[in-house]
This record gives C-alpha cells, sequence and structure tokens, in this order.
C-alpha cells in the first residue's frame, strides 16, 4: 500500500458561488494528475505559482472536493473517509497566518493538541518535546505575535506534529523565511523522514529546495505533472546538454524572443537593471548568442557555463523559467 | 475535549485584553443608558400605564434592561458565527483548524458557546450595574427561576445563529445582512416597546423570532408569574428551538458541501 495513491485527479473552481439555479463558468486548476508517494518517502510537488500544488494538497488533506478522479492517503478514500485522514496526517498551510498569534507557542499547541484528539495524559509531553525540538522551549510562554517569521514556521511545524501523523503535507514550507531558517526547516524536514520515518508531501517553488530535500519531484505546470522521477533523473532529460547563464544589462525584451535560441529570463536585478538569461546553447553557438545580444542593445556583463540544474529542467518541458 | 479547547481559546484571546473587555462593558452600560434616558423621556416619566397593562412591568428600566440583555444574548451566537468566523478567515486560521479531525459542526458550536459565555458575563456586569442605577427591586428566587427559561432561551438562539454559520463560511463577508436581522430583532421583539403598539401583521412576524417570546417569557417571571402561565411563550421557544437548529443544520450542511467546492479560505 502506498501513502498517498492519486488517479486522475481534477479540480475545476467555480468562478461565483455555485448556487442552485445558477449559471456558474469553471476554472480547471488540476486536470487529471496521477502519482504515488511510497511510505517513508520525501515527495516534492515543483512548479510555479498557479501550477495546482495547493490545490492538490488542499484534495489531499481533504479540505476541498476534488471535481473528478480519485485519490487514496494511508488507504482512505478523501470523499468517503475524511475523518479517518485528518487523524492520520497534518498540515503546514502555506503562510505564515496559520497559528493563534494572541496566543502563546504552548496555547496554540495545548489547543491543536485537543482539537486532533491527543489523549490527555500524553498531551503535556508531547507538546514540551515538540516545543523542545524546533528550538522554542525557552520561549513558550511568549505570544506568538512577537516571534520573527522564521519562529513561527517553525511553532507551525511543531503544529503539524501535535498527532504524530504518519503523513505531512507542507505547502511551501520555507516560503519568505531568511535564510538561516530556512536552513533549518529543511535540516528539519529531512531528519523527520530519515528518523522518524514519517511520509512528506512537500510542494515548493524553489528548485535548490526540491533538489536538496526529495526522493522524488513531479513537475507540475498548468495543472498538470510534466515529469515525475528522482532529482538526478529529472536532471538526466537534459544530460549533454550545455547550460549557459548569461548575465546582462539593457536588454531588449522583443531582442531576446527573435533569437534563435531559446533563452529564458531567470533572474531580474531591478535596482541594478541586470537581466540574468540561462538556456541551453552549444559552445559553437555562444559566441553568435553574445553577438547577437550585443546586437539588440544589451550589454554582456557575464557568461558562465553551469551544471544543469532542475530550472534547465523546467525550461526545456516548457520553455518557460519557474520564476514565470 | 475538543469543544472545551475551542471555548477556552476564545475566552483566553478575549479576556487576554483587559482594555478590549473594558470596552465591551462600557458599550453595553452607554447603549443600555441610551435607551433607558430615551424611553423615559418619551413617556415623561419611569413609569407607564401602557406597558404595565399589556406587558405587566409597568417600570421602564426593569422593561428596557430586561429586553436589552436579552437582545445582546440573543445575536451572540449570530455574532460569533457572522464576525467570529470572518475574524477567523481573515487570519488564516479557519481552515488550519478545519483541516483537524475535532467536527466541524464542534468547532462552530464552540464558537457559539464562548461568545455566548463571555457575553453573558459582559451582560451580567451590565444587569447588575443597571439593578444599581436605576433601583430595581429583584429577589434571587425570580432571578433563579428564569434561569431555565433563559437556557432554553440560549438553546434557540445558537439555532437561530446556526443559520448564519453556514452562509458566512460561502459568502464570507455577510456581517451586514446580519446586522439587519439583528437590529429587526431588536425592533421587532418588543424590547424597548410593547409590541401591541405594532400593526398586527408586524406582531405575527415577530412570532419567528426566539427573542420575542424569550423577552414576553422572562418579565412575567419578573413579575411574579408561573411557569404555567408563561407556557404559551415557552412553548413557542421549544418549537423554535427545533425549528431553528433543524433549518440551521440543514442550510449548514448544504453550505459546507457547497464551500468544500470552493475553498474554506480565501479572503
Amino acid at each position: 500500500m502506498h501513502a498517498i495513491d492519486v488517479r486522475e485527479l481534477r479540480k475545476s473552481y467555480p468562478k461565483k458561488i455555485p448556487l442552485p439555479f445558477r449559471k456558474v463558468e469553471w476554472i480547471e486548476a488540476v486536470k487529471g494528475i496521477s502519482f504515488r508517494v511510497r511510505k517513508g518517502e520525501l515527495f516534492g510537488l515543483l512548479g510555479p505559482n498557479g501550477a495546482g500544488k495547493t490545490t492538490t494538497i488542499k484534495i489531499l488533506t481533504t479540505l476541498l472536493e476534488p471535481s473528478g478522479g480519485s485519490a487514496e492517503v494511508l488507504g482512505y478514500d478523501i470523499r468517503k473517509d475524511a475523518r479517518e485522514i485528518r487523524k492520520r496526517i497534518n498540515l503546514v498551510a502555506e503562510g505564515e497566518r496559520t497559528l493563534y498569534w494572541r496566543l502563546s507557542a504552548y496555547e496554540n499547541l495545548k489547543y491543536f493538541a485537543r482539537i486532533y484528539y491527543v489523549p490527555k495524559n500524553e498531551e503535556k509531553e508531547r507538546i514540551e518535546q515538540l516545543l523542545r525540538l524546533v528550538g522554542l522551549w525557552e520561549r513558550r510562554n511568549d505570544l506568538v505575535m512577537n516571534y520573527s517569521r522564521g519562529m513561527k514556521q517553525r511553532l507551525a511545524i511543531a503544529k503539524a506534529l501535535i498527532n504524530d501523523p504518519e503523513v505531512l503535507f507542507l505547502d511551501e514550507p520555507t516560503l519568505g523565511l531568511d535564510v538561516q531558517s530556512a536552513v533549518f526547516v529543511r535540516e528539519f524536514i529531512r531528519k523527520l523522514v530519515d528518523e522518524q520515518k514519517k511520509t512528506v508531501l512537500l510542494t515548493t517553488h524553489y528548485m535548490a529546495e526540491a533538489e536538496e530535500l526529495c526522493d522524488r519531484i513531479a513537475i507540475i505546470d498548468h495543472g498538470k505533472i510534466i515529469a515525475l522521477d528522482t532529482p538526478s533523473g529529472l536532471k538526466r532529460l537534459v544530460k549533454g546538454e550545455d547550460a549557459v547563464q548569461i548575465r546582462v544589462r539593457d536588454l531588449s525584451f522583443q531582442g531576446i524572443k527573435s533569437l534563435p535560441w531559446k533563452l529564458v529570463i531567470v533572474k531580474e536585478d531591478a535596482e541594478r537593471g541586470t537581466v540574468t538569461l540561462r538556456g541551453h546553447v552549444s559552445e559553437e553557438d555562444l559566441p553568435k548568442v553574445v553577438e547577437s545580444l550585443v546586437k539588440t542593445g544589451a550589454k554582456i556583463l557575464s557568461v558562465e557555463q553551469k551544471e544543469p540544474t532542475l530550472e534547465d529542467v523546467f525550461i526545456k518541458l516548457t520553455g518557460r523559467a519557474l520564476r514565470d | 475535549m475538543p469543544l472545551g479547547a475551542v471555548i477556552e481559546k476564545e475566552l483566553r484571546m478575549f479576556f487576554r485584553y483587559p482594555l478590549r473587555v473594558f470596552s465591551a462593558v462600557l458599550v453595553g452600560i452607554v447603549f443600555l443608558l441610551q435607551f433607558v434616558f430615551f424611553g423615559q423621556a418619551v413617556l415623561g416619566g419611569r413609569y407607564s400605564q401602557l406597558l404595565a397593562s399589556s406587558t405587566g412591568i409597568g417600570d421602564y428600566p426593569t422593561y428596557a434592561l430586561i429586553g436589552y440583555v436579552l437582545w445582546w444574548l440573543s445575536v451572540s451566537p449570530m455574532e460569533a458565527y457572522v464576525w467570529g468566523i470572518r475574524r477567523e478567515l481573515q487570519r488564516g486560521t479557519f481552515e488550519t483548524s478545519v483541516a483537524a479531525p475535532i467536527r466541524i459542526t464542534e468547532l462552530l458550536l464552540g464558537l457559539a458557546l464562548s461568545w455566548l459565555l463571555m457575553d453573558s458575563v459582559l451582560m451580567m456586569v451590565v444587569f447588575v450595574f443597571g439593578v444599581l442605577i436605576f433601583h430595581i427591586s429583584l429577589s434571587l428566587p425570580v432571578v433563579l427561576k428564569s434561569l431555565p427559561v433563559l437556557l432554553l432561551s440560549f438553546l434557540s438562539f445558537l439555532g437561530f445563529g446556526l443559520i448564519f454559520a453556514g452562509l458566512v463560511m460561502m459568502f464570507k463577508n455577510i456581517g451586514p445582512f446580519a446586522q439587519i436581522f439583528e437590529f429587526s430583532m431588536l425592533f421587532f421583539s418588543g424590547v424597548f416597546f410593547p409590541l401591541n403598539v405594532m400593526p398586527r401583521g408586524v406582531v405575527l412576524f415577530s412570532q419567528i423570532f426566539p427573542l420575542t417570546h424569550s423577552v414576553t417569557a422572562i418579565r412575567a417571571i419578573f413579575t411574579g408569574k408561573t411557569y404555567a402561565e408563561v407556557l404559551p411563550s415557552i412553548s413557542w421557544l421549544l418549537i423554535l428551538v427545533l425549528f431553528y437548529w433543524i433549518t440551521g443544520y440543514a442550510l449548514f450542511r448544504w453550505a459546507e458541501k457547497t464551500t468544500r467546492v470552493m475553498g474554506y479560505g480565501g479572503y
């Protein structure tokens, strides 16, 4: 049995509240995705904003009703067995406002322990253990509103472990965190899988995070899974192709569209007026690319050959950078 | 117990800020004073023969105090759903709680009960203040005798409020819509003036509000009437408890189903 088994899952959102006798238009957010997550696996859904990652997580955590297809979590049907699933899973939702800021860390965990039916005799010990684990025990009585973004996220993770879930869903767990906090969260997630044998499904649009953390990754775009493999397996899709990164100033956006090579913008630095382009260009073509860019009025700041990354896989599969 | 956890959480957040508690009590008192003094000014004194003949209570401050406190409590569950859920939706905490195995009905009931509890404490202070400031004669047996009717009223208020619980999940911002009902109840339930001065149609319409019967029964008990004498109002309350709980629950289930198609979050 797989921890998560998703078959042809679909989800459409109504543009207006679907009241009886009201004709409503629907927007398809998830378009028939299928994947399986093994027990003890760290599985990533990687994709740009609006790709359908959060919708998928919400369906699997029984917060949303799917429009079609089916899914099982720990062998339970998401439509019929919502309560059974909720007892065995937990979720770190996207954003920092998922906890009660006017309660302390301890009070938050106490509240969630009760609504997750944690046995009363285990409650105190569990809360202390979790707060120590995320390094917040000394600040347990402080109101969450006085915590930093990183501390709030650590508490959100502690909350997600309150019922000792078998499967953990993490929606963009490092979004908006400073580098130090993001590193802590990533290491913590990896430990949960390696040491506590938890199954984790996380969504991210950070390629490095997906590459560093996940055992397998499904790349999702416009509601469809366009590739699914291990990070190294995915990178094999661009094996032998040279990834080139060019940093330029005064780039003409129209100019790069007319070039015969597929170059996409992966970074824009508005303050410095620079743009970083990335694409697959052979060694022979590289001088021609540079020359063409210069002709469009761009000033070349640097040209680097890079090891292929998941970004290159995404570019190859979609023709766009993940940031789009 | 999950229900207890929801109540404890709400109470903690409310009483954590003494200024908020103080302001709530102050608002309660100021509105009471306004209504009582306005009523007395219109009547030309605190005693009214019209009130006495139609409701049994001729003393306007007593009449208004009972009506006002019950009105405040009657809208409490509605406010809990409308503003409480809305606040959770805005905070982003609603989805986090809904994702837990606690039943959503239990979650919402906890919210309504906690608000009712907070408003009861608040109104107790306002009531005592009103009794002292207007020299209202009151005896403990009368207060104790009115408690079962008050509990029955709470049940009906909770059922009435449930109608709004589903609507707020679906439509998110129904505050202005709910306010129409809140003030309709103030107007149609005989809180500040007797209903028999209103047209017959309005009197009939007022029967659908639990507050109308709650106010009538408790005022009657305050004048020394027995439970048997207030049986018509109690019977109405029992019917409305059933009606609003069944209607409210059915509407809530439908709204919840629709919300699961659209998503709980998103403000």
